[in-house]
């Protein structure tokens, strides 16, 4: 077959071990990096994170006379592909077999009147509270930041985050247990 | 410097790089292993590919009738990644000139690449081959006005991406030709959608150049879609990055949209501001051919609003600058252009003076006999008065449609 022909290719000249090498080198150098960004900046599990960074290196051979700066691109390939990989595996969860989900009763609807009562306190207790600080806690509890990521988002430091979350936690806390005590007294 | 585990701080620094990576779990040496030595292998074999055969696609194409190209798809040597890419290149270089040869060869490109055995390299790679294929068959058919088939192409592009999460750079490069080609459909929240998403995934892999690209489509968008402001701020925002980046072709091209937002804007000052300099930096580029069509452009819209002076200004100097590069047809549509607002404003004489003028250059170099027949009605018209604004238009607009004829049928 056509294709066959081109897989048996001649032994590379000796001028190319030395390209060889570079490309060793690159991956030794970069792999550890993307590795660890996969992991401690989007939480991929570590073997998926290795796949990740494997292929983002595979991908960067078909483009690397383009790319003008490599480290940047590499980091920016890994965290689009951390990204994707969560779309995909938001999307793709195990689907419910619907005889079994009815045999059995779903854990989350035990005691789903206490719980629908406590999440609108939590939708009421966030609605009270300023717009900025909303949103650190829509980025910290809705999103999964890290208070690193919000900390680079905000322009401040990751030591003043952690104290901005924390006193936003806390007010949205009073202003929830201030809405609790009258639908507890009734 | 204040050291962190921000990712452009990671980036530049090497000490936070070291201990930032140095936190994680060690890796399974062999897994590890095996993966280095598919990268590298894969590595040699598309080097030693790309410098066995640095032409052998141009060679085939050049020594093979268009119409037998589709069967080059059974040639061994032309069944690997270097030789897709100089496929691509041509698909590239024939666009403008040849589309329907370089959508023959587009079509030969997704032919071959849908084709390649499994084992031929890592999924991933030949899922990059496959979908640059698509993407090239898109832009084509986008040259073409095709633009449903156009999308349908991207889209296959994009299915053959769809599982590498890794391939996001792959995904927006082919998402752009999509989004242009619904902008065209005048889709426009569709294509704003894709077009933003595109920019930001072009932006941080520091791909200033399709970031700026993938930007102006966008501009372009809000702009179709009467979002005039909004435009205006997008482009200021890429005029600094294509500054920051010395792209002084995308520089020029941004002035010209500019110029284009603030006529609508009726900053007519900052409008005039951003032509000349798009006309400057064509000018400073060589691009002799843009310079007229920036002037003609922005007499247009200048005259459009309401600022006939200043637009007719432009036009006269669009036409002398067409003239000067020896660029007949657009020079005689250019003359039409103005003899229209001439007429508007009653000055017969010199309208009849500028038609004759179209007819003898049309005459002396040559162009298509209907289109001179048509303007030297138009000159015996104006003769006997029986000529209004819209009959030049009218003019203008079967003279321009002969061009089109022309040069599809030259393709």
């Amino acid at each position: 077959m056509a294709h066959e022909s081109v897989n048996e290719l001649p032994p590379l000249p000796p001028h190319r071990e030395l390209d060889e090498e570079i490309f060793v080198r690159l991956y030794e150098k970069h792999f550890g990096l993307l590795v660890a960004v996969a992991i401690r900046k989007f939480q991929v599990p570590a073997d998926d994170a290795e796949a990740l960074a494997h292929e983002v290196f595979l991908s960067y051979l078909k483009r690397k006379d383009e790319i003008r700066d490599l480290q940047k691109w590499l980091l920016g390939a890994i965290c689009n592909a951390s990204r994707y990989y969560w779309r995909q595996h938001g999307r793709n969860t195990e689907q419910l077999d619907t005889e079994l989900a009815a045999e059995r009763p779903d854990p989350a609807s035990t005691n789903i009147l206490e719980l629908m009562m406590a999440k609108i306190a939590a939708g009421e207790a966030l609605a009270g509270l300023p717009p900025r600080w909303q949103h650190i806690l829509r980025l910290r509890y809705f999103e999964g930041y890290s208070i690193n990521e919000i900390a680079d988002h905000l322009g401040v430091t990751a030591k003043y985050t952690q104290k901005l979350v924390t006193k936003c936690l806390r007010r949205a806390e009073e202003i929830f247990n201030a809405s609790e005590k009258p639908r507890t007294k009734k | 410097m204040k050291h962190s585990d921000d990712l452009a701080h990671l980036a530049e620094c090497a000490a936070c790089r070291q201990r930032f990576t140095g936190n994680v779990v060690t890796f399974d040496a062999a897994a590890r292993r095996n993966r280095e030595e598919e990268f590298t292998t894969t590595a040699a074999r598309l080097e030693r590919e790309r410098d066995r055969a640095p032409d052998v696609a141009v060679r085939y194409l050049r020594d093979t009738p268009v119409e037998e190209w589709p069967r080059l798809a059974e040639m061994p040597e032309l069944r690997n990644n270097a030789a897709l890419e100089q496929m691509s290149e041509e698909v590239r270089r024939r666009l403008h000139r040849k589309p329907r040869e370089a959508l023959a060869i587009a079509n030969l490109t997704a032919s071959i690449a849908e084709s390649l055995h499994p084992s031929q390299y890592p999924s991933v790679v030949l899922a990059q081959l496959k979908a640059n294929a698509w993407k090239d068959r898109a832009s084509t058919l986008r040259y073409l006005a095709r633009y449903d088939e156009a999308i349908e192409a991207a889209e296959r592009g994009e299915e053959a991406l769809a599982s590498f999460a890794s391939l996001e750079h792959d995904r927006a490069i082919v998402r752009l030709v999509k989004g242009m080609a619904l902008a065209q459909l005048e889709r426009f929240d569709e294509a704003h959608a894709i077009l933003s998403e595109c920019r930001r995934v072009f932006r941080d892999h520091s791909d200033t150049k399709r970031s700026v690209q993938a930007g102006r489509a966008e501009a372009n968008t809000l702009y179709q879609a009467n979002r005039h402001a909004e435009s205006h701020n997008l482009l200021q925002e890429l005029l600094q990055e294509a500054v920051a980046a010395g792209d002084v072709e995308s520089q020029a091209g941004i002035h010209n949209n500019l110029g284009y937002c603030s006529a609508h804007l009726e900053d007519y000052v900052a409008a005039n501001i951003h032509f000349s300099e798009a006309v400057a930096k064509f000018t400073d580029l060589g691009f002799t051919a843009e310079v007229p069509r920036t002037e003609r452009g922005a007499g247009l819209i200048l005259i459009a609003r309401g600022h006939t002076t200043n637009g007719l200004a432009r036009l006269r100097d669009a036409l002398r600058a067409f003239r000067a590069a020896g660029m007949i047809e657009e020079a005689g549509l250019c003359a039409l252009n103005i003899a229209e607002v001439l007429l508007e404003r009653g000055d017969r004489k010199e309208a009849r003076a500028l038609t004759q003028n179209v007819v003898d250059e049309f005459t002396a170099a040559q162009i298509n006999a209907r289109a001179i027949k048509a303007v030297a009605d138009l000159r015996d018209a104006l003769d006997v008065d029986d000529a209004t604004p819209e009959t030049v238009h009218t003019v203008h607009a079967f003279v321009e449609s002969l061009r089109h004829e022309l040069h599809d049928a030259m393709n």
